[in-house]
């Protein structure tokens, strides 16, 4: 198959653009002002790979300085823009991603340019994961996320690979070192508790074992292949912004073992456990937080709802997990950061 | 050996005509000394070969004598060698379908796939230019087609079917997954083999390499009951003039065993040089955490490269239970002390541990059956059993 190359500057080839301005095929966040029928910026929609689909010609592509342009626009404007719910902003920016995903397959680029394009992807994948955890069903499908976030993850890691073995290539710089080991971190967080990823983590270059945050994230994931909840629970607050969020997805998990550990701990039919010393070892915000939890899984609390009962026959262990929340730690740290900074990875920490 | 082509080709061709796939496999195998042969390195050697046999056999020799045609180039050209070794498995795939209701050729199969993937890491080794463990992969792919033929045969007689040459594949596909870090990829295999109606009747040696591929996978899995079953299997009937694959085995069967609490003795480990344990089972024993982290620390890469950091990481709670278990024996009462617990990990050395911490190790003991016992949280106690407190963990 021969290379295509794409030879469009903007973020929409003339002749999509055309066509769906003629059909009236624009998304919200395309109008202008969000007026009726009045264009705004077109972004190229992702369409799928068919039989009857013609290789697209080199002017429906676009060039990488474009593409680059376009996934910017979208990480910095259309993710800033309030004026609806962002689950909406959502779809149409991991549509567009999809488009820019595709291009990138479709103009066989190397790996070098392919990370640069995918890095903020794999981020605001991530971030989403989390500021949507809460929507149902009908309006977020976390299953579809996760698996897209690790299909670009997974794509990310073989092209740094592919770059380690290169010996021609150029020396990474430090940027490119520093988005290499967030990214890296992310992987491990996302996967926390498969022994492939803890693998991964051990056999990888030493700038990146070195790395501080590396380091939290590998003491994170290993107390959590111990059975050591309470360090993983303590190191997980301490992530930066995003990983911290991707992290607390995983919170209610590692919730319940810990509740489910206690019930055979503490199991005793006079004894109580102090609600402040479990909402301190739980990571809950306040004791409402942990009635919800005790409710659900069929832990008793005392008359005054200032101590918990344990008993291990009491557990319930088919209760499904918990549905992720938003976490009070997570939500200070989303706050002090430039939502485009951070996802374009100019900032880390 | 063989002199000229001619008689090289001539003596494959009786190889074929006799049904002796022992024989041509040796014919056709990269370890054999007709690879010195310089006559033999012919790039184009199609012609010659086509006086000779028909095909698909024809195109399993073009490109075995092209392999050593590239070989001989200096330096090698291990890519160029691997993808006609990727063609001469392609030709026997097709030759093995044409072959029904005969399996005389699996010797055959068997080189060609060994030599794909000593290729292949060759070409890991010393070439550039892809991601790592993608030639690996692409011939993983290549041993699958193999493979996917000799399953599908299911009509033949059982003295016949191609499906005695499974576990022979199975066994390096397994060695390549290993090496790439693509363990689920293996359990399809797995499968095909547990649901083989005489997966008891494959050869010893055989049988050997696939339990220890399949005890190292449950090992990964978390699964140390039939991991320990599956690598004592291949340990205890790996002959002893194997010194070094019983030593490998080993790597994983002590520690998997240790889990579960049967510690190894001082005389094994010497003998196979694995004196590591050793250190790690008294650190182990004496509960002493600090040692214990010591070790894993300064044999980090040793344990890393063998694989099992993870699951000697993972003995650390046995650790904390033989240290709470010495509390247990200075104290001789039934109530011990939380604060006890927490002052004896300060002791053997570990300086950032809390209450909430001990509180939460003691928990999974608990939790884990490793001691008997309930916490009172409100008298910071550990009130446990009065009939055998710490179970044996081997129990």
């Amino acid at each position: 198959m021969a290379q295509v190359q794409g030879s469009c500057d903007s973020f929409c080839p003339a002749g999509e653009a055309k066509m769906r301005i003629r059909e009236k095929l624009l998304h919200y966040f395309e109008l202008k002002n969000g007026q009726k029928n009045t264009p705004g910026v077109l972004v190229k929609e992702f369409t799928r790979s068919a039989a009857d689909v013609k290789m697209p010609l080199p002017k429906e592509m676009r060039t990488e300085a474009a593409l680059t342009k376009t996934v910017e626009y979208l990480l910095k404007d259309i993710i800033l823009d309030t004026r609806k719910p962002y689950h909406q902003a959502y779809d149409f920016i991991f549509d567009r991603l999809r488009a820019v995903r595709r291009e990138i397959v479709i103009q066989m680029y190397d790996a070098r340019q392919k990370i640069r394009l995918l890095e903020p992807i794999v981020m605001f994948l991530a971030y989403s994961r989390y500021r949507l955890c809460e929507e149902s069903i009908e309006k977020f499908d976390p299953k579809i996320c996760n698996q897209h976030l690790q299909e670009c993850l997974t794509g990310v890691l073989c092209c740094y690979e592919e770059l380690d073995g290169l010996e021609s290539s150029a020396e990474p710089t430090i940027r490119e070192l520093e988005r290499r080991c967030f990214i890296e971190c992310l992987y491990q967080v996302f996967n926390l508790g498969s022994p492939e990823s803890f693998t991964r983590a051990l056999s990888l270059p030493d700038y990146v074992r070195q790395d501080a945050t590396f380091k939290l994230c590998f003491g994170l994931c290993l107390a959590f292949q111990q059975g050591n909840m309470y360090r993983v629970l303590m190191a997980l607050p301490q992530l930066p912004h995003i990983l911290c969020a991707l992290a607390a997805t995983k919170l209610q998990a590692i919730r319940r073992s810990l509740l489910q550990i206690f019930t055979h701990a503490y199991n005793n039919k006079q004894l109580t456990v102090p609600v402040p010393y479990l909402l301190r070892l739980l990571l809950i915000d306040g004791p409402a937080g942990l009635q919800d939890q005790c409710r659900h899984y069929g832990i008793s609390l005392s008359a005054d709802r200032k101590a918990v009962h344990f008993n291990k026959t009491d557990f319930n262990h088919n209760a499904d997990l918990l549905k992720p929340q938003h976490e009070r730690f997570v939500e200070s740290k989303l706050k002090r950061i430039y939502l485009p900074e951070v996802l374009l990875l100019k900032k880390f920490n | 050996m063989f002199g000229t082509v001619n008689n090289y080709l001539s003596s494959v061709l009786h190889a074929a005509q006799d049904y002796d796939g022992e024989s041509l496999g040796t014919h056709l195998s990269l370890r054999d000394v007709h690879v010195q042969n310089h006559s033999l390195y012919i790039a184009q050697p199609e012609k010659l070969v086509d006086r000779f046999l028909k095909p698909p056999l024809d195109e399993v020799v073009c490109a075995h004598l092209k392999v050593l045609y590239h070989l001989a180039q200096e330096p090698p050209g291990y890519m160029e060698a691997y993808t006609q070794q990727a063609a001469a498995c392609g030709a026997v795939v097709r030759l093995l379908q044409q072959l029904k209701d005969e399996n005389w050729c699996l010797p055959l199969m068997y080189r060609v796939c060994l030599d794909l993937r000593y290729l292949a890491q060759a070409c890991e080794k010393h070439c550039r230019g892809f991601t790592p463990g993608h030639v690996l992969e692409k011939a993983a792919d290549c041993m699958m087609a193999c493979f996917r033929v000799c399953a599908a045969d299911g009509r033949a007689s059982e003295e016949d079917t191609k499906r005695l040459g499974m576990m022979n594949l199975v066994n390096q596909l397994f060695k390549i997954y290993f090496r790439i870090n693509k363990l689920h990829l293996c359990k399809p295999l797995i499968r095909a083999i547990d649901n083989c109606v005489f997966k008891d009747s494959f050869p010893l040696p055989e049988q050997i390499t696939y339990k220890y591929f399949v005890g190292r996978r449950a090992m990964f899995d978390s699964n140390y009951q039939a991991a320990v079953q599956d690598l004592s299997y291949a340990f205890s009937n790996c002959p002893d003039r194997f010194a070094s694959n019983k030593r490998l085995i080993l790597i994983y069967l002590v520690p998997v065993k240790m889990l579960l609490g049967y510690l190894p003795t001082k005389a094994l480990l010497q003998r196979y040089d694995l004196l590591l344990f050793h250190d790690l089972a008294l650190a182990l024993k004496a509960g002493n955490v600090n040692r214990f982290d010591e070790i894993v620390r300064d044999q980090e890469l040793v344990l890393i490269r063998s694989g099992i950091y993870l699951l000697v990481e993972k003995l650390k709670f046995l650790v904390y239970r033989n240290l709470f278990k010495k509390v247990f024996a200075i104290r001789q009462t039934h109530q011990l002390d939380m604060a006890d617990f927490l002052s004896a990990l300060q002791f053997v050395g570990l300086s950032d541990v809390s209450l909430d911490e001990t509180h939460c190790i003691v928990a999974n003991l608990i939790y884990e059956g490793k001691i008997k016992g309930y916490i009172s949280h409100a008298h910071n106690k550990l009130v446990v059993s009065k009939q055998n407190p710490f179970p044996s963990v081997s129990t």
